[in-house]
């Protein structure tokens, strides 16, 4: 582990140097200025965007100054330009006389919402690049940006992996603006920051830090952004990369860091006290910190009432244990602990184990691993194939396999269950972590029996422990022990007695629900009858 | 630095593998001993000890696959002769293709010979063992020899062990003749100055030589069917008697362990005119010495429900319940006393009269310690059932109230 660290270290700092022979002198603060002459202006982006077939150039005359529009098609909404830039622009009443056509230009004729002057070439790339429309005026040096985004994007669509039965439908898209206004419309506080920021040398990815200030923790928000502004990568293509890059411990199978695709759970979050990362072209956003039993709180849990999400989190728990030692209890059970077993039920597996030539870790392993290419390809089919594929995977894991005296029926049964176990699991990191550690987990059984899937669940215990996110201990509130903030972890209290936010999490403003919110009964016998309240006043 | 770390992580990851596979037996290794059976030894030997395995091929339903289904019989038993119980077991390994296993062990039957001799020396081996469990149960093989009673096949039972303590529990709680007793109990038994062992006792209906054939299951009148019979008492670990029939349900009715049984008696001249069955009872047990001489003071409470009542009768009137309740008890009280007197004749206190003495007066006991079940064989007693009628099933009065005959 530690050598496999240290290489690539080694990588990563040759890289860095790599980095700093490739990058550019930074340019002198002559050469970055806009030129007088928009001629000049225009041929040098050219130049510089190498005649890329998608910049347009509009050369038009505005009053008597020559000028020209460029933008980058594609990234503009045309109708937009056309309706509030050139035909405004067009515009036969300009007056003639000779006054200053740029201040003119910039406050009457472009009928945008929000325009700007910019006068630096770094500013100008950015601006183009990200849909805006240049505006160049012969004789000035500086130009006109208008506001002109609109570039084809997904509509808002339900959920494809968080899937809830209860709550609000709607997901993030891969549009930042598209997904920060999600949360901003469920949560209306002037307090509901947004940080910006763009990662990635070449590909200038828009990245906003969310967080609602006086509920989260100042120091984590500072920390957040110190890990943000120390990545130096090319080009940040969905949030998992910013994931990867930030996160405590790389040598996990545990995540440390949360992602979602549902805006209520990142609205709710963040009035945990949590501060969500969104980046711009992926449509998962990371929550920060993350500990580990909030994957094991599934959205649903707070739309339903107390006692319903309370068992359905028990139920997620078991099966989490189920899909983490099934297999490795089968194994363990089978070739160190006979006496365990019920007589019955051990005749009846031996019989079945009768014909099966391999021992019992072998057996395992098999459909384990059958099951998980079953599952990756199942991923990955075009639908197309999809049939044919799960008619296969049912011959393989199944009836045909037992048959075949590959494995024993009670294997499939303990693969299947294991498997179903794990879907319960509300966020796939989780579970695939879980998926992992089950491996891990059977070649100790195979070895020392239970004991060994004791020291395997201890090594695991101790490992969670010593996780942190950002700077919040992974298994808080259990280890180290908060009474306080259990009302969240194995029972959901009634929504009315989760009274505070996180200790470990938010600092500043902790209360959640106001004193007396607890549902009642109108007062009947003191409101309709007065003078019979004796038991009331008791 | 970084090469410490790897020695580590190197080392870290290999502490699996020190086991070595440690103890690993796949289930296809593993003979499971289901029941063990204890003889008198052929050829000098001092016994010989018989195992019953199970063919778990032959256990598994017919559309199992895999396993083809069981033709054969479920069970192959497997004798061989040796001075200990050790010599036995390991003599047999030759005639075993895979490891035997205790640990489903489910029953212990002894031969009465062995019995009478003394169970002394099978004790200790069955209470070393890692495999072996000490709740495994423990009986007596009355009339028949142990290997015939392990090795007959039954019919509700694929595995016959199975049949043996299934129907020692039912004869336990339905009938209280029976009682079921662990190698732990007896341990505790006989090394209880106080009290005295007692097993459970199976015999056989029929033909042995017929009830190790599959043909045995394939009547509905089986040739050879197990029953329980009673109880085995024993004395410093030898088998002295049996208690059977009436006494052992006195010794069950003692022992607390009562849950269910019938009861008859006659009432207005008519015999075995009515069956009850106590579901409820209470047993408490006092010994105080009186004039230098133990006395057992025994209260029996119990509550029964109307079986059947086969004369007129009015068992709405209280009167008449009185004289139910009367009945029952006494009839409780004669097998209660029987029991006792039994016990008495064998000289062997296995109610734990001389433990109840020690708990409730132990400088009274260090007198009676030294000869205790000779004093218990002479010991008066009184015995004071309290029976209460509280069911009467679905109906009220017999229907004989309304014949006019």
């Amino acid at each position: 582990m530690s050598i496999l660290s240290k290489l690539l270290k080694k990588k990563h700092s040759r890289k860095k140097n790599d980095n700093y022979r490739q990058k550019q002198d930074p340019a002198s603060p002559a050469e970055l200025l806009i030129q007088r002459e928009y001629q000049d202006n225009l041929a040098r982006m050219k130049r510089e965007l190498g005649n890329s077939t998608d910049l347009v150039v509009r050369e038009i005359k505005i009053g008597q100054n020559q000028g020209a529009l460029v933008f980058i098609d594609g990234l503009v909404d045309a109708k937009t330009i056309s309706e509030f830039v050139v035909e405004t622009m067009m515009d036969k009443n300009i007056p003639n006389e000779n006054f200053d056509i740029f201040q003119y230009a910039l406050n009457k004729t472009i009928a945008l919402g929000s325009v700007k002057t910019i006068t630096n070439w770094n500013e100008l790339y950015d601006l183009l690049l990200s849909g805006c429309t240049i505006i160049f005026l012969n004789g000035y040096n500086k130009a006109i940006c208008g506001e002109t985004k609109g570039f084809e994007k997904r509509s808002i669509d339900e959920p494809s992996q968080q899937l809830s039965i209860r709550g609000p439908k709607d997901s993030f898209t891969e549009t930042l603006r598209v997904n920060t206004a999600l949360i901003r419309r469920r949560i209306k506080s002037p307090n509901l920051w947004i940080d910006s920021m763009k990662i990635g040398r070449v590909a200038q990815t828009d990245v906003a830090i969310m967080y609602i200030k006086g509920i989260a923790d100042d120091k984590i928000v500072q920390e957040v952004k110190t890990r943000l502004n120390r990545i130096d990568i090319d080009a940040v293509i969905d949030s998992g990369y910013i994931e990867q890059l930030i996160e405590d411990e790389t040598f996990t199978s545990f995540p440390t860091t949360y992602h979602t695709e549902r805006p209520d759970v990142v609205s709710s979050q963040l009035l945990e006290g949590r501060i969500a990362i969104v980046s711009d072209g992926s449509p998962y956003v990371l929550t920060v910190p993350a500990i580990f039993v909030q994957f094991f709180q599934a959205p649903d849990d707070y739309y339903s009432r107390f006692d319903l999400s309370t068992s359905i989190r028990f139920l997620r728990i078991i099966a989490f244990f189920i899909s983490l030692i099934g297999p490795s209890l089968y194994i363990a059970a089978t070739t160190y602990h006979q006496e365990m077993i019920p007589t019955t039920l051990v005749i009846a597996i031996a019989a079945q184990r009768e014909n099966v030539p391999f021992p019992a870790f072998f057996e395992a392993l098999i459909m384990e691993i059958t099951f998980e290419i079953l599952r990756e390809a199942g991923l990955r089919l075009p639908r197309a194939v999809g049939q044919a594929v799960s008619i296969v995977g049912a011959l393989v894991i199944g009836q045909a396999a037992v048959q075949a005296s590959i494995v024993s029926p009670l294997m499939v049964i303990v693969v299947s269950i294991t498997a179903i176990a794990n879907f319960s699991t509300p966020v796939f990191a989780m579970a695939i972590s879980t998926r992992l550690l089950r491996f891990a987990l059977m070649i100790m059984a195979a070895f020392i029996g239970l004991f060994g899937i004791m020291v395997g669940l201890m090594l695991m215990s101790i490992h969670l422990c010593s996780l942190r996110s950002f700077g919040v201990p992974y298994m808080s509130p259990l280890a180290p022990f908060n009474g306080e903030d259990q009302q969240d972890v194995f029972i959901r209290y009634p929504l009315w007695a989760l009274k505070n936010r996180p200790k470990y999490i938010s600092k500043g403003n902790r209360i959640r629900i106001g004193e007396n919110q607890k549902p009642e009964p109108p007062n009947q016998s003191s409101a309709d009858k007065p003078g019979s309240g004796k038991g009331n006043q008791e | 630095m970084i090469k410490r770390h790897a020695v580590f992580w190197l080392y870290f990851a290999m502490i699996p593998l020190l086991g070595g596979c440690w103890d690993q037996k796949e289930l296809t290794d593993l003979a499971f001993v289901t029941a063990m059976g204890i003889d008198k030894g052929t050829g000098g030997a001092a016994y010989n000890i018989s195992y019953q395995v199970v063919i778990p091929a032959n256990v598994a339903s017919g559309t199992m696959a895999g396993g083809g289904g069981g033709q054969g019989p479920t069970i192959v038993v497997y004798n061989s002769s040796g001075n200990t119980l050790t010599e036995a077991t390991r003599e047999m390994k030759k005639q075993i293709p895979r490891r035997l296993y205790f640990a489903h062990t489910g029953i212990i039957v002894i031969d009465e010979d062995v019995a009478r001799k003394g169970i002394m020396r099978l004790l200790d081996p069955l209470d070393r063992d890692v495999q072996f469990r000490t709740t495994t149960l423990v009986t007596v093989a009355k009339d028949y020899k142990a290997i015939d009673l392990i090795s007959t096949l039954a019919n509700l039972d694929k595995i016959p062990m199975n049949k043996i303590i299934k129907t020692l529990e039912v004869a336990e709680s339905v009938l209280g003749e029976s009682i079921q007793v662990t190698v732990d109990d007896i341990m505790l038994n006989i090394t209880n100055p106080g009290k005295e062992a007692v097993a459970s006792v199976y015999t056989m209906k029929g033909n042995p030589k017929k009830g190790i054939s599959q043909d045995n299951i394939k009547y509905t009148r089986p040739p050879a069917v197990l029953k329980a019979d009673g109880i085995a008492v024993f004395k410093e670990g030898k088998l002295v008697g049996y208690l059977e029939g009436e006494s052992a349900r006195g010794a069950v009715w003692l022992f607390n362990k009562m849950k269910e049984t019938y009861i008859n008696f006659g009432i207005k001249g008519e015999n075995n005119a009515v069956s009850i069955i106590p579901f409820k009872s209470k047993v408490k047990t006092a010994i105080t010495v009186k004039n230098g001489q133990p006395v057992a003071n025994i209260n029996i409470m119990s509550i029964f429900r109307l079986s059947e009542i086969n004369t007129k009768y009015n068992i709405n009137d209280p009167g008449q319940i009185e004289k139910l309740e009367k009945k029952a008890a006494a009839q409780i009280k004669k097998e209660v006393v029987s029991s006792i007197r039994t016990a008495q004749k064998y000289k062997s206190d296995i109610f734990g009269f001389g433990e109840q003495m020690y708990r409730s007066n132990p400088q009274q006991w260090k007198n009676f310690k030294t000869d205790w079940n000779s004093m218990f064989a002479v010991m008066d007693f009184h015995v004071n059932v309290n029976a209460y009628y509280r069911e009467s099933g679905l109906k009220g009065n017999p229907f004989w109230n309304d014949t006019e005959k």
